[in-house]
Parts: structure tokens; C-alpha cells; sequence
């Protein structure tokens, strides 16, 4: 089953309205598998795919700051609501992260992103890629891939990210 | 007198020159010199406090052996420890246009783009020996060049040669234990004519909230506030915070030094 989001795309700052910071998350394809030419000796329970197109906002607030390393946490909203844990490491050119996405109604999505910082002053703008990597309760065997765009007001340490053009399979 | 107002960005720098700066990370040596220059450098926090923000002040002086007369600094690669972050800082919440630094001198730059403060020494040459100008610095926040951020650097010198000058610096990415390099090429002030250029022999500048008040809007009220700085992990790196630098000078000749901040208490 298939559900398609709708983008959000919402300015929230001097600076950064035209940026539109969205995240994304992208399909990576079928996630059981068994390896070529062996056949299971017992039989594997099954798991009825998913495949979800989502497109969340998350308005996150400062937790905690280290040297290059900001951890932010706050509410989602989309495709997916729950709350998100974000960790920042901000470099001179590129943020990494790794998220965790606790979705409401049970379960998580994590995976890690990595974005190049496009613009200064009062807000620094990310866009690049993100990967989910794993999950937790209905989203046990979550995958996915897509693009990452995000803002930090930096007076405040706010992060705005959203996700965008892209399905997540669980 | 002379007077002269000069910028150079360091987006003038070659696409070869960024590889350069990252590789550097790797060759801090030692402080050491070869034939006619030696440079020492020095770094301190303030506060020392883990996981707080502090005011980083760096800075470094060249010595020329006695009877030579000093070369120019024409690049600087002044490497930071890893963990520290001008990204992760709240300084420079706005940017300085450095045209507009260049004609208007510091009121051309919006308060909340002021990220430091500090002093500068050049040998000039006058007559047939040379004086030392003294000029304040300070240090900017400037617009991104080829997606680096860039810090603007503006000396005021007096006396003897009257002399405005502005040089941005790169923070480029640096290979470990350094996590970034700020890289600047300075101009050449020239002195009397068919003299010698003027040398820079001591730069200092804080990197930093002490000092500076940064100002908002807040319910239709313009509030003052200190920025926190840049923000020192909450553990240290092995052997504590290591700087180095790297200086080029006209003649050709290479310098470099480094200095290690040991590691504060914790906040």
C-alpha cells in the first residue's frame, strides 16, 4: 500500500523563505530477501511490505551543544507525526546527522544524513541526502533513502528539517 | 604619510590552494623556520570551561634575525583544533559586505557581524631603518566565497603609513586532530616608493563573544545580548586543543609554529 504525502514547503525565517527546507526519504526497494540458490530450510514469517511516501516538518529545539555537535529534539509533522532526535555535526562546508523518529501510534525510523551548508549569517541552510537504516516495532525492517534539507537559526540553535520526494518501505 | 586602503580576499585564492590548507592539517611540525624567518604562536581560551562558550584569542609573531630586513607575509594558514566550531557559534548573525567595509570603514558593518577584536604590528621602512605601526584589528563575519565561510579581517593603521587594510580568510576543512583551517592571503601595502613592502609581524585576534553585544528586536524593543561564543566540546581532544600555523612570505621563504591549549576543567 501506498500513501502519497503532500510536500509542505513553508518559509521560516528572513533569509530562508525561498529555501524551503525539506527532508525526504526515497524508496530502497524490496527489503526481504534470501539469498540466491538456498532455499530457507524453515519457513521465514511473513512480512507484508510497505512502501509510504513521506513528506514531514519537524520544528526541533536545542537539548544539548558540544564543540561541532548540536542534539536537538521536537515535534514532526506529515506523512509520519511523532517526534524527532536530531544530531548534528556541523562542520565549515557539510552537517552530518543521524535521526531517530519515535512515529506516533508505536514504533521508530533511524538513519543518518549527510548535507553541505549553503548560506551564513543568522541561519545556516543545509540540503543534501539522508538514509533510514533501521527501525523499531512496526517499522523493524524500515529502509529508505531521499534527500535532506534543513536550517539552523543559529542565534537560537532551532533546526527546521522536512522531508521530501521520497517513500520509506517497512 | 602614505595612505592606502587595500582589500584581498582570500576568494582569490587558486582552487589548488584549499587542498593545500587541508593537507596541512597533517604537517604541524614543531615551531620552526627556514633560513630567515621564525614564527611563534599562541592560543588561549576564555573562559577554560568545557562544554561552554568561550573567546578564543590566537595570534602570532615573526622574528627575522637581526641586521635582515623582515619579508612580507603573503599567506596564512592558521589551523584550529577539532571540536571547535565557528559554524556551531552564534557569532556573526549577520554578515559584513567588505565593499562596504572598505568605504566606510567599521561603521559599514552591521554590529552583530563583529566576531573579534585585536591588534597588529608591521615593520615599515622609513629612511633607512624600520618602524614599527601598530593598528587595531578587527574581525568580521563575511559573505560565503565558493560555499567557505570567510572572516574578514580590518587593521586601521595611523602612523607612519596611513593604510586601511582587509583580508578575508577561509575556514576550510582541515584533516585531523585539526577540524579547520583559516586561510588568508594577505595583500602587499607598499611604503615609499621603490621600498620595501610593509611586513606584518604580529597579528592577534580574539575569536569570540568578549567584548561584543549583539543586538535583536524583542516585542518592537531593540535588546542587547552577549553571543556565547564559540562553543568548547565537553571533552577534550587527546593532548588537549593543538593550533598550528603556516606562513608563506614574499621572499619565498615558509615559517611555521604550533601551540597546544591543555585541556580545561570541565564546566
Amino acid at each position: 500500500m501506498t500513501q502519497q504525502g503532500r510536500p509542505t514547503r513553508r518559509g521560516i525565517g528572513r533569509g530562508i523563505a525561498s529555501t524551503g527546507a525539506a527532508l525526504a526519504l526515497a524508496a530502497a526497494g524490496a527489503h526481504v530477501a534470501v539469498a540466491a540458490g538456498h532455499a530457507p530450510a524453515t519457513p521465514i514469517p511473513g512480512h507484508a511490505a510497505r512502501a509510504v511516501s513521506v513528506n514531514d516538518t519537524g520544528y526541533l529545539r536545542l537539548l544539548h551543544a558540544s564543540g561541532e555537535i548540536l542534539s536537538e529534539v521536537g515535534p514532526i509533522s506529515g506523512t509520519l507525526p511523532g517526534t524527532a532526535s536530531v544530531r548534528l555535526d556541523v562542520g565549515s562546508e557539510s552537517v552530518t546527522a543521524t535521526f531517530e523518529i519515535r512515529v506516533h501510534g508505536g514504533g521508530s525510523i533511524a538513519g543518518t544524513g549527510r548535507a553541505k551548508i549553503g548560506s551564513d549569517g543568522r541561519y545556516t541552510s543545509f540540503a543534501g541526502t539522508l538514509s533510514v537504516t533501521h527501525g523499531t516495532g512496526r517499522f523493524a525492517h524500515a529502509r529508505g533513502a531521499g534527500k535532506l534539507y534543513g536550517t539552523i537559526e543559529r542565534r537560537s540553535d532551532k533546526l527546521t528539517v522536512q522531508t521530501r520526494e521520497g517513500t520509506l518501505n517497512y | 604619510m602614505l595612505i592606502a586602503t587595500l582589500f584581498l580576499c582570500a576568494c582569490a585564492a587558486t582552487p589548488a590552494s584549499a587542498p593545500a590548507a587541508s593537507q596541512a592539517g597533517t604537517a604541524a611540525q614543531p615551531a620552526q623556520a627556514s633560513q630567515a624567518h621564525t614564527v611563534s604562536l599562541t592560543a588561549t581560551f576564555s573562559p577554560e570551561r568545557l562544554g561552554a562558550g568561550t573567546t578564543i584569542r590566537i595570534g602570532f609573531q615573526v622574528s627575522t634575525p637581526a641586521g635582515r630586513a623582515p619579508s612580507p607575509v603573503t599567506d596564512v594558514e592558521l589551523l584550529l583544533p577539532t571540536g571547535l566550531s565557528i559554524a556551531t557559534s552564534d557569532l556573526g548573525l549577520e554578515t559584513c559586505v567588505p565593499a562596504k567595509l572598505e568605504s566606510e570603514g567599521l561603521a559599514g558593518c552591521p554590529p552583530d557581524s563583529l566576531m573579534g577584536r585585536g591588534s597588529a604590528a608591521a615593520e615599515v621602512p622609513f629612511g633607512a631603518a624600520f618602524v614599527t605601526e601598530r593598528a587595531p584589528v578587527r574581525l568580521f563575519s563575511g559573505p560565503l566565497q565558493n560555499g567557505h565561510p570567510q572572516l574578514l579581517f580590518f587593521a586601521e593603521g595611523e602612523y607612519p603609513v596611513l593604510a586601511n587594510i582587509i583580508f578575508g580568510a577561509l575556514v576550510l576543512p582541515a584533516q585531523s586532530p585539526f577540524g579547520g583551517v583559516l586561510n588568508a592571503e594577505l595583500p602587499l601595502v607598499p611604503s615609499v616608493t621603490d621600498g620595501p613592502d610593509v611586513a606584518l609581524v604580529q597579528l592577534t585576534t580574539t575569536i569570540g563573544a568578549k567584548g561584543i553585544t549583539y543586538y535583536e528586536r524583542v516585542k518592537g524593543k531593540t535588546i542587547g545580548f552577549h553571543p556565547r561564543g564559540i562553543l568548547l566540546p565537553k571533552s577534550c581532544p587527546r593532548g588537549g586543543f593543538t593550533f598550528a600555523a603556516h606562513m608563506t612570505f614574499q621572499d619565498a621563504t615558509h615559517a611555521s609554529a604550533h601551540t597546544t591549549v591543555p585541556c580545561p576543567r570541565s564546566g
